[in-house]
């Protein structure tokens, strides 16, 4: 592990490179796509066409620590797909120098019947790591997620926060070139909460590029050292947090209160 | 940094590299293990009481049906309840990577909608799960030919060639259903018909020798028709299973995997906008 200093340099070394890109995809009208609704509106345009992402320009730095903020449905999570390469960009071209971390945290628990423990083994052998990989991490996220014996009963028995827990724990100590942590910041009792946002300080290093995407404003303040605000698919800011974070607050007419801080 | 570059663009429509999609499934077989290991496991298979079921439940089924044709059609003899029991253990193999197959894309929703990985991993594991549970029923078979009394003879070998072609054919039928219930939700409720139909089509409850010429004709359109009158021939009677048999079989595994496969690879892409 390289020497972790409380605010990282950037390296210039590029990380992620986004050029230009475009994400559009059509989406059923219906919630589930089923044989007879296709049949009843033969003919019929049952489709309509969302532009998730619209000419986004972002270079990543290693070193860097981003965060990513817009209010929901501003496409931070389809950025973070196209970065991840779970979602293929309709124009435009994306770059990635290094590991990523897949979003990985998220997929843990996919199958909800199975224990905690196979769904971490499970989501980092579709992520490609191996198995002993996995299972040298495995100590390591178990205690984190001080979920206990709880690891090894089935994951339907979990409460939200548990969930959670054991999500950020995998991306946490699962050390990718390049981590993509998805909300997963803002959950948790507030011990829990104090020991990720430590986590995180800790994960920043130079030769790791971070992106967060949170609405904890106050977290992103003390961890980022640079913010990309997104609205309705378009990179509209991008900078210095204090900078960013109040322009976005301000677009949103809402004051600095504490409660908007923390809970937006 | 040696760091490895990958490059993300808009793709074309067809199929992905193939190569490197090999490449990335190959390095993820250890997921499929796995995932048939844990699912197994979730559904009780690891117990003695799991296994005993796994055995119990198509034995009790083929006797069910030993006892319609008792009494329906009158003559029984041992071949037949052997033939009955062995074509129906088979039958399970692709009834069940059928119905496992069916949900394993739209079950996996969370991994992917959050991991790029080979989406075909699903439905392999789901057929994987399948013969998992065919296995043992094999070995029931083996002990039950022999107290019957049915021949033993090196023909019998011929049960490995037919035995790929099923897997082949079960896979196939994984993958493509996989992939259609991804577009039509509703496609696991018609499951149990398609099942159904193919049970009573199929040389299972009958002889494919016993069929009138006439309905002979139409077992081209019934993929298992060769197949399990292949297996028959080779597993009850231990006779060398006919050529054209196997071959009509084959045709319909590889043209179903290799179409079903198409499909899968040439779609999965936006499997994640579409979940």
């Amino acid at each position: 592990m390289p020497s972790v200093s409380n605010t990282p340099l950037i390296t210039n070394e590029v990380a992620v490179s986004v050029r230009n890109l475009g994400l559009t995809y059509t989406t059923a009208i219906d919630r589930r796509p089923t044989l007879k609704a296709r049949l009843k509106s033969l003919g019929g345009k049952q489709t309509r066409t969302i532009r998730a992402l619209d000419d986004v320009n972002l270079d990543i730095e290693y070193g860097q620590v981003l965060g990513v903020i817009g209010t929901n449905g501003a496409g931070k999570s389809s950025l973070m797909r196209v970065i991840a390469g779970i979602l293929p960009p309709s124009q435009g071209r994306v770059e990635v120098y290094g590991s990523v971390s897949t979003l990985l945290a998220l997929g843990v628990g996919f199958n909800p019947a199975m224990s905690g423990r196979d769904n971490v083994l499970l989501g980092g052998l579709a992520a490609g790591m191996s198995r002993d990989e996995i299972e040298q991490h495995f100590d390591e996220i178990a205690d984190f997620s001080e979920l206990g014996e709880a690891i090894d009963s089935p994951m339907r028995s979990y409460s939200s926060g548990m969930y959670a827990r054991l999500a950020f724990s995998v991306a946490a100590t699962v050390r990718p070139d390049i981590l993509i942590v998805d909300e997963a910041l803002s959950t948790g009792d507030a011990k829990f909460k104090e020991k990720s946002l430590n986590r995180i300080k800790e994960l920043r290093s130079e030769d790791r590029a971070l992106i967060l995407v949170s609405h904890a404003m106050r977290t992103l303040r003390e961890v980022c050292n640079d913010i990309a605000w997104l609205h309705k698919g378009k990179l509209i800011q991008r900078g210095e947090p204090n900078t960013v974070i109040d322009a976005y607050q301000e677009f949103l007419h809402l004051g600095k209160s504490a409660v908007v801080d923390e809970d937006l | 940094m040696s760091a490895p570059l990958q490059v993300y663009e808009p793709f074309r429509a067809g199929l992905p590299p193939l190569g490197r999609y090999w490449k990335s499934l190959w390095a993820r077989r250890t997921f499929i293990s796995q995932y048939s290991k844990s699912e197994l496991r979730e559904q009780h298979f690891d117990s003695v009481f799991g296994q005993l079921w796994l055995v119990l439940n198509p034995l009790l089924l083929s006797a069910v049906y030993f006892l319609l044709i008792v009494i329906i059609g009158g003559s029984s003899d041992s071949t037949r309840y052997g033939h009955l029991t062995a074509s129906l253990f088979l039958f399970y193999l692709v009834s069940n990577s059928l119905t496992g197959g069916v949900k394993s894309v739209t079950a996996g929703q969370r991994l992917i909608l959050n991991t790029a990985f080979p989406r075909i991993m699903l439905p392999i594991s789901a057929t994987i799960i399948a013969l998992f549970k065919f296995l043992p029923t094999l070995l029931v078979f083996l002990v039950m030919r022999t107290i019957i009394g049915l021949p033993f003879g090196w023909e019998m070998l011929w049960a490995i060639p037919v035995f790929f072609i099923t897997m082949l054919f079960a896979l196939g039928v994984a993958i493509t259903i996989s992939c259609v219930n991804v577009y039509f939700r509703d496609i696991t409720s018609f499951l149990p018909y398609l099942t159904r139909t193919l049970l009573y089509l199929s040389p299972i409850l009958y002889e494919a020798s016993s069929l009138s010429p006439k309905l002979r004709a139409l077992e081209v359109f019934n993929p298992l028709f060769p197949i399990l009158d292949s297996w028959s021939k080779a597993v009850v009677h231990s006779q060398v299973p006919e050529t054209s048999s196997m071959l009509q079989g084959l045709a319909w595994a590889l043209g179903i995997f290799l179409v079903g496969t198409y499909f899968f690879l040439s779609r999965e892409r936006e499997f994640a906008v579409r979940l």
